[in-house]
């Protein structure tokens, strides 16, 4: 059991975005049910989804699971019939929980380690947008300790402090050739960190649903001396001085969320989960060099990404003591406004499907799997700052599976 | 544990549907009301592919037409073939290329002479000595040929005078009577490209206004008549290109005045002026202060500058007094360019309505140079503008185009043309092709 978590922990976490560059796999049950959890309490993965429910927890958690998940986006360039896709990479965004806290006490202690942003996208340095973007893998990693306490059997509260682990490399090429044709590349390499905080309110309401409501702060990630390398013809190597470093802050965006558990028998769950994503702290995506030269300036290029809303409902049935079936659904609207969508993250609007299947090992052990689908919307874009210009088309599909042990 | 294992194949199954590619249908490509079976492209330099001052197979490789010819095959096109210097002969003409970079920043061109294709040389009487490179005796569908003018297409012993066209011909000079014109419409062919016209005005102006004359305005609209009606006379369709702006290559905007002048006055900041021979009317050429509307060609060897010449009143420093100006081919002087303009735009004149009558696509090239020399141009994450070297779009000789100068000038032809014939050739993908290469 142990050794299952260590290895889940040990594998990298390279991960893809949903909606923007978020990932919204935090939990194998709650993925099951269309990725709703705020409003409804299943085990260790409210820390994420609602630390004001922990403390409602009846046991004590641990468990963690991985997505694999399989990117594949395509662009067509206009006017051709061209079709440039990423290659075939895996992200695995990965998620940890422990809860723990006295049986029947008021107060449980809780941490959680999972991916929530992310993206890993390798377009190859030969599509038409090579100039614009060739590969970027941006991780972040929150370590969140949280404390939840039950104020009456029926309301909850609970807070958690978070700290992220943030990288970022991303790789495009430079359109000056050396003598053998061949265009520079520049990488940008680094990690930083950064803080943030998450809260919410766990309810039972009278009639029987439970409601719950957060929110996840903006945790700004700073990388304050990345590496950049620059590959060009060496001629003009000093304009392009190495070895030189980079400062570039990422906002990741706050969250706020509420969330329903509805229960008709005693063998369903049905949830409901909406989520507003204040995306529109990302206004652009600045690189600032240590050294600059008339050739090498720092950069600072607009996204002006918008406020997003995603939609999520869910549903659990119990089909036998041991067994418990998922399936879900969602919809989320996107944050790249027409004009600024990049390969980085060629995001549209999205519905997406999911399922799961949870099934008890042993007596304190549960397995959980989960499939979700998701479609992004056919967009034809030209982005005002490179002038690329096509479709892009993007499928997701993501497999998950996770253990939980509790007691 | 049976099943745990059915989940196993559960979950091996779902890993196979992550193969599934994402796919955007686009529309077949189709060829619209032309028919692009036989494309042949008519034009000088800029057709045939000449770069760095030189015409090689690289530079050939890279031609906009045959850009153009590939994107054709679509949408019906058949091949396109060339008149390619032989991978022995690479070199062709011979070409310049970058080397390095001075202390302060100037490049340095070295002239490449090995592997070339040339095979000897002929003194015409009357004319000069003419080049001789390797007889090409293929098929043919690029006729472009470096260096000829509009003015040249129906005069017959120009295949003696001009080792570009030479070197097509079966021939040996003098024996060589087929004129442009004829030879380029000998075979069939169901489409066309034309861009002549350009030396016409561009030899006077990058000799200065002195080694060259404009051709005249009427005598141009005549043969631009007779050239787009014999290659209109089957029914073919086509696509013409106007006349750049000569005034918006870098081969007049790298060397300036007022940099020349920086540079004297550092040592002797005494100097005020440097002085040109500057057109007054007709051929009368007198001594003035350069402005900064005079335009100093990039191959002015601007050492010259306060060399001492002998004159009546002694030795005097070159360039730097009205009896020691700087010599008219270096210059093209205000007028001269208000002359050339004048030209330029009556010939695209001409062209547009000729173009125009015979319903035929056109590409601006006049309006769309401009416009980058003005804002730029920003494609597909790449910047490219009208600075020598470094804008990406003019090659080592500061008048022909780089790879992606030529990629551009192919996007915007094969723009004109499926606006004009309904078509939907596929558009250029400009990432694939480069600027200048440096060392």
């Amino acid at each position: 059991m142990r050794k299952v978590l260590l290895l889940m922990l040990i594998v990298s976490p390279l991960m893809a975005f949903s909606q923007g560059f978020q990932v919204n796999l935090e939990g194998q049950k709650q993925i099951g049910m269309g990725h709703t959890g705020v409003g409804t309490l299943q085990d260790g993965a409210s820390v994420f989804f609602n630390p004001g429910a922990v403390a409602m927890l009846p046991e004590n958690y641990i468990q963690g699971g991985i997505s694999p998940l399989f990117f594949k986006s395509d662009f067509n360039p206009a006017g051709t019939s061209t079709q440039n896709r990423t290659s075939n990479k895996i992200a695995t965004p990965f998620e940890f929980y422990a809860v723990w806290g006295p049986k029947s006490s008021f107060w449980k202690l809780g941490l959680g380690v999972y991916t929530p942003f992310g993206g890993l996208t390798d377009w190859g340095n030969t599509w038409q947008g090579k100039y614009v973007l060739e590969s970027l893998n941006l991780k972040a990693i929150y370590f969140q300790p949280t404390l939840s306490i039950k104020l009456a059997d029926f309301l909850s509260i609970g807070g958690g402090f978070v700290y992220n682990h943030g990288s970022v490399d991303l790789t495009r090429a430079i359109p000056l050739a050396n003598s053998s044709g061949e265009p520079g590349q520049a990488e940008l390499k680094g990690s930083g960190k950064g803080y943030g905080w998450n809260a919410g309110i766990y309810i039972k309401t009278e009639s029987g649903i439970t409601v719950g409501i957060t929110h996840r702060s903006r945790v700004n990630t700073t990388i304050s001396s990345g590496n950049a390398i620059f590959k060009v013809p060496t001629s003009i190597q000093s304009s392009f001085p190495q070895p030189n470093t980079f400062t570039s802050t990422i906002p990741l965006p706050a969250t706020n969320s509420i969330g329903f558990g509805f229960y008709p028998c005693s063998k369903w769950i049905l949830a409901l989960d909406v989520n507003l994503v204040n995306w529109d702290a990302y206004k652009t995506l600045s690189f600032d060099y240590k050294t600059n030269t008339a050739a090498l300036q720092d950069t600072h290029s607009a996204r002006n990404y918008q406020q997003a809303v995603s939609l999520r409902g869910g549903a659990q049935y119990k089909a036998t003591d041991k067994l418990a079936l998922r399936f879900g659904g969602g919809y989320a609207s996107t944050a790249v406004a027409d004009g600024y969508v990049t390969p980085e993250a060629p995001d549209a609007n999205r519905v997406y499907g999911t399922m799961g299947l949870g099934y008890t090992l042993a007596k304190h052990l549960d397995i959980d799997i989960s499939f979700e689908y998701e479609h992004l919307m056919q967009r034809t874009q030209t982005n005002i700052e490179s002038q690329l210009s096509g479709t892009f088309k993007t499928d997701v599909y993501i497999p998950g599976i996770s253990l939980a042990y509790h007691w | 544990m049976k099943t745990l294992k059915q989940h196993i194949y559960i979950i091996a199954g779902l890993l196979l549907l992550g193969a599934c590619k994402p796919e955007i249908h686009t529309p077949k490509p189709v060829a619209g009301s032309a028919d692009f079976s036989r494309y042949i492209s008519v034009g000088n330099s800029l057709t045939a592919g000449y770069a760095d001052g030189g015409l090689y197979l690289a530079g050939q490789q890279v031609s906009y037409p045959s850009i153009i010819g590939k994107q054709m095959q679509a949408v019906g096109g058949g091949t396109f073939t060339q008149p390619l210097f032989s991978t022995a002969q690479a070199n062709g003409s011979g070409y310049l290329s970058l080397t390095g970079f001075n202390a302060d920043g100037t490049p340095i061109t070295t002239a490449v002479t090995s592997n070339l294709g040339i095979r000897g040389q002929v003194t015409v009487p009357g004319f000069g000595n003419v080049i001789l490179y390797t007889k090409y005796s293929g098929d043919i569908n690029n006729y472009g040929v470096p260096g000829i003018k509009l003015l040249h297409i129906t005069y017959a012993p120009y295949g003696n005078l001009n080792g570009y066209f030479e070197r097509l011909l079966p021939g040996n000079p003098p024996t060589n009577s087929t004129t442009y014109l004829d030879f380029v419409t000998a075979k069939p062919f169901t489409f066309f490209s034309n861009w002549l016209g350009n030396n016409d005005a561009l030899s006077y102006a990058t000799s200065g206004g002195a080694g060259d004359v404009l051709t005249d305005k009427n005598t141009f609209a005549y043969l631009y008549n007779v050239l787009i009606t014999t290659l209109t006379s089957k029914g073919q369709k086509g696509v013409v290109a106007t006349i750049p702006d000569v005034t918006s290559i870098p081969f007049f905007n790298t060397i300036t005045v007022s940099a020349i002048l920086a540079g004297v006055q550092k040592a002797n900041p005494a100097v005020q002026a440097l002085y040109i021979k500057a057109l007054v009317s007709g051929s009368t050429y007198t001594p003035r202060a350069a402005t900064a509307n005079d335009l100093i060609v990039l191959t002015f060897p601007t050492s010259k500058i306060g060399q001492p010449v002998a004159t009546p009143f002694g030795n005097l420093p070159y360039g730097l007094t009205p009896y020691t100006p700087i010599d008219n081919q270096y210059v093209l002087d205000e007028k001269e360019i208000a002359l050339t303009e004048d030209y330029v735009t009556s010939y695209n004149n001409t062209i547009k309505t000729i173009a125009a009558a015979k319903g035929l696509a056109i590409f601006d090239a006049y309006t769309f140079l401009r416009n980058i020399k003005q804002n730029g141009l920003v494609v597909d994450g790449v910047s490219v503008n009208s600075n020598y070297i470094s804008g990406g779009l003019f090659s080592l000789d500061g008048v022909h185009l780089t790879p992606r100068g030529y990629a551009i000038v192919a996007d915007e032809f094969i723009k004109a043309i499926n606006d004009k014939y309904n078509s939907s050739i596929p558009r250029v993908n400009i990432s694939d092709y480069n600027g200048v290469k440096f060392p």
